[in-house]
């Protein structure tokens, strides 16, 4: 389902690079990780400059000397041997950072070799490499690093190259799976096609796009090795001729400054290793954000709060348009809605001033190009609005109740017990992990509580055989249906709790155009069989002339026009819906040209100033461009369109 | 079935992975050591005794039959009986379960590792359950708190949490501990054995204490991370709105559509990092000398107890490909696209 999210993006900025530097220093998460990086990476680069005693000088202990608290002279005390811990600290920066980026070196090395090679040429290549990678992934590693630094030499040399060689199997992994995304894109199969070599493809083609991966993934990789490395230290594995924050607290552990109840021996060293690994980390977290930016919101943020603006709105008449349902009661009123979607830069009028009545047993076919806000209306009759959209202004009628008004606790009880939905993309709208009776049988539960439990199994049942699905795949998964089946079963569903209105948004697309037919066959079926009212969200108008009472058109978020099915047919006098009509094959005129229309709907926060339809227009006139056309009532209010056009009947 | 086919290609992984660790083991302890025999050496004892040692562990004979390419390195002879050589002498008391004896304690190493591995489940046990319980529930809140103050707060208290060296927690915890009346390190005051059992048991969770807070804390941060992005990824599929659409209430939504998917990649996770959860029992358990696996490994490498190294290494590599195994199982059964596909 595509929520119009997409459409309030900022646009494309001007060069990659300065693009990403703009993200990136609006990420504050990365920017404080590369300052604490880059403060940390000059203490160690000036150390002899700043250290005010040189702590590789052997010098005579004195008692006195040994674990002094933090003075004038010793900012930061000093250790068991009467040294400076200060000196030491910006001394220990340096190993620990230069086995850090050495190691975590090897291990990105080893590990995009690997995956790239594993990516690249696939086959038994690839299993072999994955399944090696898989089980050094299982082996843990500090171990196997203890045991072998422990068997050979101590030696700075050893413990880069040891840390190194275990920590490529997440940098392999991640790397194979971006090399496979990009092999079969067009430009690298077009390289190979001009016989470009292996070589010259993964240098050239291959390696710029898993390089920004592998930088996100080699930051992480050097934190580890940071941590391993003082680990190791730690445990007594360190170089005793480099000293490291892991070996200062090795010491001061071992010898006797938890008892003499000296801290800053204790403290300091670890506040280096957490603020190298904390900026690292920090780093590597914003930039996966700007590199990879995930999606803003999600459906349990609180949505805002209905508004009703003061800008004086035309009132719509409320004259029924469906000339089949003349006497059928009102159900629902939709009056003056306007839907906006707010960010932080700009504000999108996804729907503006759209009215609409439904009544009882009426169809009416809500038909308009994608993006032009159909689904937005659905969405904010049921209050389902994605956080950042609000209703501005208009009222929804339901029940005798204000939707716009209601808590969400009396939301919840209209919800699927009075309007239900049917979402387009069924695969995704069922949850993968409960079986589709379950799925069903919750909403029974929610709105019908008073039903005899015994018998709910049996209500399933009848639902799913009610829309030609048999009893056995009532506990099956949403992966054993087809996608057929899939789009019945949320039918089924959305048929559950007796609901007065069914929103089906644009219900078959995807679906082949025999499953199509079936589909929509039986939706008409269930209506005229359970006197259901149904807003059928399409862009097929061939669809809406088979089906529909009454049919509303929308462009850019506004009614178009508004009329009798027969009326739209036969008698349309908005431009939009002429043209519509024209791009739609007729069974009867067969020798008719279809005529697409050129151009795209408008951006919603870059909205002409007059008619939003003035720019791809045919008959559009001077006062077009400036001028907002209003909803003209014709036929005595029972058609309306907003078109200059139209203007005195 | 299918899910048996993907049992089956998991344990069949494992029991391979298994073999390479077992192999791997056999010949650290001989290439890296230069003399195969210097690692079962012990200075401490007469040469008669580490005469025995040898003979008794095999390491009189060739390292394996001869192979030509490893030949040059002076590792086996040829035309000798493969039933006579080192690899399968060790693997033979590998099956009998015996791991040779320990320098220190002159002890059989797997008795000891026996004793102790009980500890060590005991922690991470306990550390594994509030760890999880702990970063679930505050992942959960922040995901679905999503970009207010408290998930901010969430997320920089769990990055936080994740560039902690476990040692230096546990130093810095073990610090403020004994100052405060806590143990300092151990699994039972001195003396205890002498009184009533519910003091025993009492004494032996007041010494647990502080480890079990160390790696709730270290692990606590990053099942919160984990959790909090999976959940805000399946809080914005399609299957939550259905489940808003029919009217279900916020609780009943995390609870029953949200919950499992988001757990699913935690699953995994949890397995892929029982490696790391084995780095900081190594830590926690040398910082408060709780007898464990890890303190055994520890205290072996000061003490270059070699046969204790390897006998601990081997352990612990197989407790966690073994884990790894279980939660693969636990993963097939929690999801159906694996169970039934």
């Amino acid at each position: 389902m595509a929520l119009q999210t997409a459409e309030i993006k900022p646009s494309v900025p001007a060069s990659p690079l300065s693009g990403f530097w703009k993200t990136f220093s609006r990420n504050r998460i990365a920017v404080v990780g590369l300052g604490m990086l880059i403060a940390i990476l000059l203490v160690a680069i000036f150390a002899p400059l700043l250290a005010p005693y040189d702590p590789g000088a052997s010098l005579d202990v004195k008692i006195s000397d040994i674990y002094n608290p933090p003075s004038a002279a010793h900012w930061f005390g000093t250790d068991d041997a009467g040294r400076d811990i200060l000196s030491s600290f910006l001394f220990g920066a340096r190993v620990s950072l230069i086995v850090g980026f050495f190691a975590a070196f090897i291990s990105v090395f080893i590990g995009g070799l690997i995956g790239v090679v594993a990516g690249f040429y696939g086959g038994q290549t690839e299993n072999l490499l994955m399944r090696f990678t898989d089980t050094m992934l299982v082996i843990p590693d500090l171990p196997l690093i203890v045991v072998i630094v422990a068997l050979t030499k101590p030696r700075l040399l050893n413990i880069i190259f040891v840390i190194g060689i275990f920590g490529w199997t997440t940098t392999a992994r991640i790397v194979r799976s971006q090399t496979l995304a990009v092999k079969s894109r067009k430009f690298v199969l077009r390289a190979r096609a001009i016989g470009a070599g292996n070589r010259h493809i993964i240098l050239n083609h291959i390696l710029p796009l898993v390089m920004p991966l592998l930088v996100v993934n080699a930051i992480l990789v050097i934190s580890l090795a940071i941590l391993n490395e003082s680990t190791l230290s730690f445990l007594g594995l360190g170089d005793p001729t480099a000293i490291s924050w892991g070996q200062m607290l090795n010491f001061a552990f071992g010898r006797g400054a938890m008892s003499a109840g000296a801290w800053w021996a204790l403290v300091t060293p670890g506040v280096g290793i957490v603020w190298v690994v904390l900026s690292l980390t920090l780093l590597g977290q914003g930039l996966e954000q700007v590199l990879n930016p995930r999606l803003e919101s999600h459906h349990l943020m609180p949505g805002r709060p209905s508004v009703q603006s003061d800008a004086v709105v035309e009132s719509a008449t409320t004259k029924k348009k469906s000339k089949r349902r003349q006497d059928a009661p009102l159900l629902l009123d939709v009056r003056n809605l306007s839907v906006n979607y707010v960010s932080a830069e700009s504000v999108a009028k996804a729907v503006y001033n759209v009215s609409l009545q439904l009544h009882e047993g009426e169809l009416i076919g809500l038909v308009g190009e994608s993006g032009c806000g159909k689904t937005t209306l659905m969405l904010a009759l049921m209050r389902l609005l994605p956080a950042a959209g609000q209703i501005a202004n208009g009222h929804i009628y339901f029940q005798g109740k204000d939707i716009t008004q209601l808590n969400e606790e009396e939301l919840e009880k209209v919800r699927w017990s009075g309007i239900s939905i049917i979402f387009q993309g069924a695969m995704n709208a069922l949850n993968p992990v409960r079986t589709v009776g379950d799925q069903i049988k919750e909403a029974i539960v929610k709105h019908m509580p008073s039903y005899p439990p015994g018998t709910l199994d049996e209500r399933v049942i009848e639902l799913l055989e009610l829309v030609g699905i048999t009893k056995e795949y009532k506990d099956q998964y949403p992966h054993q249906y087809s996608g057929g089946m899939r789009q019945r079963a949320m039918i089924a569903m959305a048929l559950s709790c007796d609901p007065e209105v069914i929103i089906a948004d644009e219900p078959t697309t995807a679906l082949d155009v025999m499953i199509q037919a079936q589909i929509l066959e039986l939706l008409d079926d269930l209506r005229k069989k359970l006197g259901l009212a149904i807003i059928f969200v399409t862009h097929d108008l061939g669809v809406v002339a088979e089906m529909c009472d009454s049919v509303l058109v929308m462009y850019g978020g506004v009614t178009a026009e508004y009329a009798d099915v027969d009326t739209i047919y036969n008698a349309a006098r908005h431009p939009y819906t002429q043209e519509l009509l024209k791009s739609f094959p007729d069974l009867s005129q067969p020798e008719k040209r279809l005529v697409s229309i050129p151009g795209y709907p408008p951006k919603l926060d870059e909205l002409p100033a007059g008619c939003r339809f003035a720019p791809r227009c045919p008959l559009a006139m001077e006062r077009c461009a400036t001028e907002i056309p209003k909803l003209h009532e014709l036929e005595d209010g029972y058609h309306l369109a907003s078109c200059h056009l139209v203007e005195g009947g | 079935m299918n899910r048996w086919r993907y049992l089956r290609n998991k344990a069949g992984w494992s029991l391979f992975t298994i073999i390479f660790v077992v192999v791997l083991n056999f010949f650290l302890f001989r290439v890296l050591s230069g003399d195969p025999a210097r690692s079962y050496h012990d200075p401490r004892l007469s040469p008669e005794s580490n005469k025995a040692i040898l003979v008794r562990f095999g390491l009189d004979k060739p390292v394996i039959n001869c192979i030509k390419t490893i030949n040059p390195l002076r590792f086996g002879a040829c035309n000798v009986n493969p039933l006579n050589t080192q690899f399968f002498i060790y693997v033979k008391n590998l099956f009998q379960g015996d791991l040779g004896i320990s320098f220190y304690y002159n002890r059989s190493v797997s008795d000891i590792l026996k004793e102790r591995l009980w500890n060590t489940i005991l922690l991470i046990g306990g550390g594994q359950i509030f760890s999880i319980l702990i970063g679930v529930l505050l992942g959960i809140f922040a995901a679905w708190k999503a970009r207010t103050i408290i998930d901010y707060g969430a997320l920089i208290t769990g990055l936080m949490a994740w560039s902690l060296p476990t040692f230096w927690l546990g130093i810095i915890l073990l610090f403020w501990g004994s100052n405060h009346g806590f143990p300092i390190g151990g699994k039972a005051t001195p003396g205890m054995s002498s009184y009533p059992f519910f003091t025993q048991v009492g004494d032996l969770l007041w010494h647990l204490l502080l480890p079990t807070l160390t790696y709730t804390i270290i692990f606590m941060g990053e099942y919160m991370l984990i959790m909090r992005s999976s959940l805000l990824d399946v809080l914005a599929e399609d299957y939550i709105l259905t489940a808003k659409a029919k009217g279900l209430s916020t609780f009943q939504i995390l609870k029953d559509h949200a919950l499992k998917n988001g757990m699913l990649p935690l699953v995994t996770i949890i397995a892929i990092n029982l490696g790391y959860t084995v780095a900081g029992v190594i830590q926690i358990e040398s910082v408060f000398s709780w007898p464990g696996l890890g303190g055994a490994l520890f205290e072996a490498v000061g003490r270059r107890d070699f046969p204790m190294l390897q006998g601990g290494f081997l352990l612990i590599a197989f407790s966690v490909i073994i884990a790894n195994f279980i939660a693969d199982l636990t993963y097939s059964y929690l999801d159906p696209r694996v169970r039934t596909e």
